[in-house]
């Protein structure tokens, strides 16, 4: 069982609430019982003391003390009863003592005679005689003839020990048993009380962007687990609007935008296509259709952007050779690196896989490549680097172009934001492609950084989680064959990168 | 030929409708879904284009209910929304095909065109402009009798190019045919493969058979004719 799961730390505690409580209430009951025992036998002793003076002791100057020893030989038979009884003058004669019980529960004759000191009678002292617990208890008896005897009286601990040790026993068995018990009868009554928990938690991690529509399971028990579940399903609602509304708003935001520029373009087009016209007027027509070609495109990477954002972008999810999916996008993009001279180095781990939408894992690879291309002089070098790192695929393009100053690295990421102002013309782009690739990240659950030294260069990283590769799992040996020629196509890739 | 263009805002459906009827199409436009519904089970129509968003009856009940009657009308859709699952529901609607605004006009010509031939399209194995010649089956190119190496990509974009001869190709039209969506907003791409392209076919002949339409596009054309 998960010992950081809600179930276990309740159970946990109230079987540890309930073991204190258990434990307190047991020593209370055997401080108690063993009080109560000790009592009764100090006030048994003491009880019997009292009528052997006052049945036997009182006529002992009428009838004579031979009387008196077979009396209470007689009628209190010590040996039989396990009793110790010694009666003693006040001049400390003996008068009598009993002998050792039948049962041997003590050695009478290895008790220390009375002294003189007890003239007053005493209170009950524990004796070890011969190794064995005696409780002995001193009474002073007077006679109305004057006479005063000390009557002793005992008994063995024994008796009390033995009733003491099955109270110890009883609890020390039944405290466990008990417990036990309670605690499988309160993880049960958890885990009943938990399960409605666990419906939701199961039913909430299906829903993602895809399905908001769905809600959780409400049990109508009217706890607070109906509760949770009645605000979390508020929660979602809210999250449904107002990701419907960001939809609806870019869809509104498209046509609004898009519709104008469909008349612009179109009479624009009617216009240059009238072979009348002259060379000037040409040039601004072509001109003014530039400019729309721009602002189409940054109201189509808006909008994908919004979307990327509000995870509406129909994302597909398959399984992805990084690696492959990057070189193959490297050589569509050869030429415009030949243009500038600037050599392609690929340092690609074959087997990275990701799972994601291939065409936007594509847009991230032509991005940051476009990127490099742009931003790297002439004879520059760009690396593309694809690699698997403890459960992470690395995507990383690094040039040795102009490179971006320290304070300007939080803000590459930024819609619209240009490290150098003076490029915006020059190289066309609308200062959203970085915008593009984070939102795209984000959406595959990634992320993305920038490092870069001014004048030494910029890699930007890509990281994403690795998904095991393919040709490790079950495979038919058709897919495994086709598996092994991709690979050697990428090799031949490689090889042909490098050589150029 | 007859076109039936449904479509609410009159600047676009204007334009169109010029471009369209320069191209000697005979074009019916309706303004609303109500309107572009009794236009198209009223008359025979050969094409009809389609903007999805109506005031009254929307694009897509339209398409549906001209669809419950004809089945064979080819149908493009115009639409400013182009999430893909406003695509995937239009084409299972029955749409034919699809044109995101802004469009370039050139575009709405060449799709226009091929859904109108769709029957028997001309897909000759050989094609031939003045002195070039593409052969789509060994994928070879000559200029004037000689051959001329091409890489594949330069092969794709020559072949695009030379099929829709004498038209213009916007930039996006052929970003999207000879590469990928992907490469959308990366348009200088196609300026560097036409420069090389260029270089191969035009450099060394007299009669420039690629042209650069500022603000549109490329088209390969035979100017000498005209």
């Amino acid at each position: 069982m998960n010992n950081k799961s809600l179930r276990f730390k309740m159970t946990l505690w109230y079987a540890g609430l309930l073991a204190i409580a258990l434990l307190m209430f047991g020593a209370t009951v055997y401080v108690g019982l063993e009080r109560h025992l000790n009592r009764e036998m100090n006030e048994s002793l003491v009880r019997q003391a009292r009528t052997i003076g006052d049945e036997v002791l009182a006529s002992v100057a009428a009838r004579g003390s031979q009387f008196a020893v077979t009396e209470i030989d007689e009628s209190y038979e010590p040996e039989v009863n396990g009793r110790f009884i010694r009666v003693t003058r006040e001049d400390g004669n003996l008068l009598y003592q009993s002998h050792s019980p039948r049962d041997a529960s003590f050695d009478a004759t290895q008790l220390m005679p009375a002294t003189g000191r007890d003239k007053e009678g005493y209170k009950p002292r524990m004796m070890n005689v011969g190794g064995k617990q005696l409780v002995l208890q001193g009474l002073l008896y007077e006679t109305p003839a004057g006479d005063r005897f000390l009557i002793e009286t005992g008994a063995p601990y024994q008796l009390i020990a033995a009733q003491l040790r099955s109270a110890r026993l009883a609890l020390a068995l039944g405290t466990p048993v008990f417990l036990i018990a309670a605690a499988l009868g309160g993880l049960i009554l958890v885990r009943n009380s938990l399960r409605p928990l666990r419906a939701i938690t199961e039913q909430a991690e299906q829903i993602s962007s895809a399905n908001l529509s769905q809600r959780l399971p409400v049990a109508s028990t009217g706890d607070e687990v109906e509760r949770l579940a009645l605000s979390l399903n508020r929660m979602i609602e809210r999250l449904e609007e107002s990701i419907q509304h960001i939809s609806r708003f870019s869809a509104d935001v498209s046509h609004e935008l898009r519709t104008p520029l469909t008349i612009l373009r179109g009479e624009l087009e009617t216009m240059a296509q009238q072979r009348s016209r002259d060379a000037e007027s040409l040039e601004m027509i072509g001109n003014s259709l530039e400019e729309i070609d721009r602002l189409t495109r940054i109201v189509d990477q808006l909008l994908i952007i919004s979307r990327l954002d509000a995870g509406q972008a129909g994302m597909e999810r398959e399984l992805v050779n990084l690696g492959e999916l990057a070189v193959s996008t490297a050589e569509q993009m050869r030429l415009l690196a030949d243009e500038k001279k600037i050599a392609v180095h690929f340092s690609v781990e074959p087997k990275v896989y990701v799972a994601g939408d291939r065409l936007r894992l594509k847009q991230v690879l032509v991005n940051l490549l476009d990127n490099a291309i742009k931003y790297t002089a002439e004879m520059g070098n760009i690396e593309l680097i694809v690699r698997a790192e403890s459960g992470r695929a690395l995507l990383g393009v690094a040039d040795n172009g102009i490179g971006i100053a320290g304070r300007e690295l939080p803000y590459v990421f930024d819609r619209f934001y240009r490290t150098d102002k003076a490029r915006t013309r020059a190289t066309g782009g609308a200062g959203l492609g970085l915008s593009i690739v984070k939102a795209i990240a984000a959406a595959h659950e990634g992320r993305v950084w920038i490092t870069s030294t001014e004048g030494n260069g910029t890699t930007l990283w890509m990281e994403l989680l690795l998904s095991p590769d393919p040709s490790e799992l079950q495979l038919t040996d058709i897919e495994r064959r086709t598996g092994a020629e991709q690979a050697m196509g990428l090799r031949e890739l490689q090889a042909g990168a490098k050589g150029s | 030929m007859r076109i039936l263009l449904i479509e609410d805002e009159s600047k676009v459906a204007s334009f169109v409708k010029r471009g369209l009827v320069a191209e000697r199409y005979a074009v019916d436009v309706a303004s609303d879904g109500k309107q572009g519904l009794e236009f198209a089970m009223s008359f025979q129509y050969d094409l009809i284009i389609l903007d999805l968003l109506l005031p009254g009856i929307d694009g897509n009940t339209v398409l549906k209910r001209i669809r419950a009657v004809d089945t064979k009308v080819p149908v493009l859709i115009l639409t400013a929304r182009d999430a893909v699952q406003d695509k995937v529901s239009n084409f299972e609607a029955g749409a034919d095909d699809y044109l995101t605004k802004p469009f370039a006009f050139a575009e709405l010509q060449v799709r226009v065109k091929a859904l109108l031939r769709r029957g028997p399209v001309n897909r000759a194995s050989t094609v031939r402009l003045r002195d070039l010649e593409l052969d789509r089956l060994s994928q070879q190119v000559k200029r004037a009798g000689k051959r001329i190496e091409l890489t594949t990509k330069e092969y794709s974009l020559l072949e695009y190019l030379m099929s829709n001869a004498g038209r213009v190709l916007s930039r996006n039209m052929i970003v999207e045919h000879v590469w990928d969506e992907s490469f959308d907003g990366l348009t200088n791409v196609v300026d560097v493969y036409i420069r090389h392209l260029r270089k191969k076919v035009d450099d060394s002949h007299e009669c420039k058979l690629i042209h650069t339409v500022r603000g549109v596009g490329y088209a390969v054309r035979d100017e000498s004719e005209a």
